[in-house]
């Protein structure tokens, strides 16, 4: 789309997308890049944790030839978080329009959960310890094994009454992080972790936007009686205190991951909304969407193709710190030992930190630093977003 | 005492931004004496701005450095010459306000709103002069309000700036600049923002305070006009260089440089003598020819107010009458100029008329169909027909879309063009009416000039085949020479596609240029409509009067 004949009587330069240029800008800032590089870190930690972290071995040479445990017991789950993956990658190889790109990863998406869940059926009982013990056994002739060879709740009943370890302190096993409570690997489970993280903030924020965009963006271009009953929706929905609601549905309905993203998207949207307002009301009086009226284009178009794109960048901003906060809400109620049970949160780590009499330092200090990393990270992100999008500072620099 | 006042030789300023260097003043000499009125000419981007500010040594010292040149300035109160660009920042404070003052374009933004316009100029007094009491300082700043024609300055001078108009906002600066009575006055376009009956008042008012305190003026402005009216002296920059300098009236009458000519041949009341009269010619042939004479837009009695709310009601207490019982009709291949000065409505009209706006009460018609009480639906059809060309080419493309995005959307939603191949070849054909290179149709916004972008605009209104567009002060945000050839593209245009224009504008001499017919608009209402060459002839109106002798003009 772009010509390299640029007209020096006019000054044109080749030409670039809006988007394009926001991001050049946000990510030539080093505190971007480094939040940037932590997020993918921690998503190619969630989306690979099996491989990287799991009690069975990768490849295993038995009597009954060669094979692969691992792969034998990936959940459903797994087997979506990696199709998702690849195809975003595949996605972003060919960069195809936005909507586009929506639209195949969510029928992908789709597909392979409802092949996974018919075909994919691991074992219904799995025994972390099965290999270890065939291998200290000799049934096995080789092992390979993954980096870090326990699952998050593989909980070393091989070992006989193992709990609290500190990193490093057994000389048989190796624990990098040392073990929790029950005795699972700390390092695996906050692998394990990384997936609740990012799905909570991308999720919670994502049904967050969804409804704060829609509603907004009405309230924005209808203005009016529109705006008035949309606001005062705002205005209520501000009043419910998030910490308060989510405590109270755990308490009712036991702890969900599903449930608390739900909680959290429904109780933050209203920030989204006003951004989205005022923009729209903003834009509204732009000549441009009035000769976009004046050539008598459809609601959609005007509303979707010559507003939004300009309104949206506030909103970015602002989700890249929700994110951050959903991953707090959830740090919060798992530490308050309301959060998930069984599966690893990094949250949860820190409530059993300081469960006991005595204070297990590697339990506060690893979880806790991922999480504060983790929403620095997210902070950096919508501190650069903020500055490229910003008129003023940008005419400074 | 020498009658030289300020001298400044081979001045360079160049502004550093990230790795490149803007020439922005390159190599100007220019001298202004006691007494007299320089002014520097030139279209946006000619440096004329640069070189005030290099004067005042407003320029953030990181970006803009002299790598030549100097400026003297004599002042009366010190024996030596003052070299400006070697002086300390201490004591260029002492110079800048009591020696050299200088006022602002945008009479809006240069007031503090938080002081009341008494405390900002007794500020300015108490600083210059620090041993003045307080009474006195006030007695002073009244008397200064009083020589700038601010009625009841006792009063006013303790009104903050958002209670006075934008033309007493700029006598206010006037009289802030002149309160310290400074020997030479840099005034940087003061009257581009106002209308201009206000204009010609203020520009009045400088020539008196000039001849009363024996005080220079360093005048920039982009208008021939006010030039004319205003300067002893003239400078035309372009390109950060002065090209030709000269009194006013020799430089004038026989400008020596090609871009002064170029500058001068631009101006609208000098196109009128060129072509005027043959576009004209084969207009009226046209007129005479045609058999359809029905009116193609016919307003009747319309109104569009405005509710002013108060309370926690928001009930409403009184309307602002945007547009208020204006009949007009527009002919078809008609060019109908609205003229009026800001805030009397014009704009109001043509938004009203093109359903932007919905009127209160009123009808108007379109070839017949009366468009005034449809439902924005049922207007959907016409709105082919009917276009608008917005005045601020930087807002009215969307900056996100690039230009084939814009030309085509709306015709693939009224059915023009198979598929999109065939769109976007028709808008480059349109692209090449408006004469705008059609390989651009690829690039976005924010890569073209003004003028470009303002010929997009045109563009756009085009691809629909309308029947009749309002321009909305479409020549307004663009230089002389830029201006010049939009009216010469539109011109051309209404001949090749019979098109109605209604040219809402507050310029006179633009109007004179193209127009067929003129009503005037004076706070919402239509005061006097003529043909053209007529009305500007002798106007019948006490208002119109006004309104054309108010217009700064090269030749009086």
């Amino acid at each position: 789309m772009t010509e390299t004949t640029a007209n020096s009587q006019t000054g044109v330069k080749t030409s670039s997308g809006y988007a394009k240029t926001i991001l050049k800008e946000a990510f030539a800032q080093w505190s971007a890049r480094i939040g940037f590089i932590w997020v993918g870190v921690i998503a190619i930690l969630a989306v690979f944790a099996p491989f990287i972290a799991n009690s069975h071995p990768y490849l295993v040479k038995s009597a009954e030839g060669i094979s692969s445990p691992l792969f034998q017991y990936l959940s459903p789950a797994d087997v979506i978080i990696l199709t998702v993956f690849i195809t975003i990658l595949v996605l972003v190889y060919f960069r195809k329009r936005l909507m586009f790109s929506l639209l195949v990863l969510l029928s992908i998406t789709l597909v392979s959960s409802v092949i996974s869940y018919s075909f994919v059926e691991p074992p219904q009982l799995v025994v972390y310890e099965k290999y270890r013990e065939l291998e200290k056994q000799g049934e096995l002739e080789w092992v390979i094994n993954a980096p870090i060879p326990y699952s998050a709740k593989d909980y070393l009943r091989d070992y006989g009454e193992t709990g609290m370890e500190e990193p490093l302190a057994e000389s048989q096993r190796t624990h990098w992080f040392g073990t929790e409570q029950s005795g699972a690997d700390v390092l695996s489970r906050m692998i394990h972790a990384c997936r609740i993280a990012l799905g909570i903030g991308f999720v919670a924020t994502g049904i967050a936007m969804l409804i704060g965009v829609i509603l907004g963006g009405l309230m924005g271009y209808f203005s009016g009686v529109v705006d008035m009953l949309g606001m005062r929706l705002v205005e209520i929905f501000e009043a419910i205190p998030t910490l308060f609601l989510l405590l109270t549905f755990v308490a009712f309905f036991g702890s969900s991951l599903y449930l608390m993203m739900v909680i959290i998207g429904v109780t933050t949207w209203p920030g989204y909304a006003r951004y989205v307002r005022a923009e729209f009301l903003k834009l509204r009086k732009m000549e441009y969407v009035q000769s976009a009226i004046a050539c008598g284009l459809p609601l959609r178009s005007i509303l979707f193709k010559h507003m939004l794109p300009n309104g949206i960048a506030p909103v970015l901003v602002a989700a890249s710190f929700g994110v951050a906060s959903a991953i707090l809400f959830e740090a919060i109620l798992s530490f308050l030992g309301l959060g998930l049970l069984d599966n690893p949160s990094w949250g949860q780590m820190l409530y059993q930190a300081v469960q006991s009499a005595s204070f297990y330092w590697w339990m506060a200090f690893f979880p806790g630093g991922a999480i504060f990393l983790t929403v620095f990270a997210y902070n950096l992100m919508g501190e650069a977003l903020r500055d490229a999008i910003d008129p003023y500072l940008r005419k400074k620099s | 005492m020498s009658k030289l006042l300020m001298k400044a030789s081979n001045l360079k300023t160049y502004l550093e931004t990230g790795d490149t260097i803007v020439k922005a003043v390159d190599d100007i000499s220019f001298e202004i004496n006691r007494g007299e009125t320089y002014c520097l000419v030139g279209e946006s981007g000619s440096g004329k701005s640069i070189t005030a500010l290099s004067i005042m040594q407003l320029l953030p010292k990181g970006i803009a450095s002299h790598p030549g040149g100097e400026i003297v300035f004599n002042s009366k109160y010190s024996s030596d010459a003052i070299s400006i660009l070697k002086v300390n920042e201490e004591d260029m404070r002492n110079i800048r306000g009591s020696r050299i003052a200088m006022i602002f374009q945008e009479p809006m933004n240069s007031l503090n709103p938080v002081y009341t316009i008494g405390e900002q100029i007794v500020e300015a007094l108490q600083i210059h002069w620090p041993d003045i009491s307080d009474e006195q300082a006030r007695q002073k700043a009244i008397t200064a309000l009083a020589d700038v024609q601010i009625k009841d300055p006792e009063h006013r001078i303790d009104e903050y700036p958002h209670r006075l108009s934008g033309g007493q906002r700029q006598r206010v600066m006037i009289a802030m600049a002149m309160a310290c009575e400074p020997e030479l006055l840099i005034a940087d376009e003061p009257t581009t923002a106002l209308d201009v009956t206000v204009q010609a008042e203020i520009l009045k008012l400088m020539w008196d305070l000039q001849q009363k305190n024996d005080m220079s003026i360093l005048f920039i402005t982009h208008d021939f006009g006010v030039v004319a009216q205003i300067a002893h002296k003239l400078a035309v920059m372009k390109h950060g260089e002065i090209v030709e300098q000269g009194d006013v009236e020799l430089v004038l009458a026989n400008p020596q440089h090609e871009y002064t000519k170029q500058l001068l041949a631009a101006l609208p009341e000098n196109l009128k003598q060129k072509n005027r009269a043959t576009l004209m010619a084969s207009f009226r042939e046209k007129q005479k020819t045609s058999t359809n004479d029905k009116d193609i837009i016919r307003i009747e009695n319309l109104k569009v107010y405005f509710p002013i709310k108060k309370g926690v009601f928001r009930h409403t207490v009184d309307h602002v009458k945007a547009v208020d019982d204006v009949s007009l009709s527009i002919r078809p291949g008609q060019i109908m100029a609205l003229v009026g000065e800001s805030g009397c409505g014009k704009t109001t009209l043509g938004r009203a008329l093109l359903r932007l706006i919905d009127p209160t009460d009123g009808t108007f018609f379109y070839n017949g169909h009366e468009l005034s009480s449809l439902s924005q639906k049922k207007v959907l059809p016409y709105r082919r027909d009917l276009q608008f060309i917005f005045q601020d080419p930087m807002s009215s493309l969307n900056p996100r879309l690039n230009i084939a995005t814009t030309l085509t959307e709306p015709m693939a939603v009224h059915g023009i063009g198979k598929n999109t191949e065939e769109r976007i070849r028709l808008a480059q054909d349109v692209m090449q009416q408006v004469q705008l290179d059609p390989e651009y149709i690829w690039r976005y916004p924010h890569e073209f000039s003004g003028g470009q972008r303002q010929r997009i605009g045109i563009a756009r209104s085009l691809v629909l085949n309308p029947k009749f567009i309002v321009c909305d002060e479409v020549t307004s945000a663009l230089d002389v020479s830029v201006q010049a050839e939009i009216l010469d593209i539109l011109l051309k245009l209404r001949d090749e596609r019979e098109l109605t224009l209604l040219f809402i504008t507050h310029n006179i001499s633009v109007v004179e240029y193209i127009s067929d017919e003129i009503a005037v608009m004076y706070k919402g209402k239509i005061v006097e409509k003529g043909d053209t060459d007529q009305l500007t002839s002798s106007p019948q109106h006490e208002y119109t009067q006004q309104l054309l002798s108010a217009v700064p003009r090269l030749h009086h």
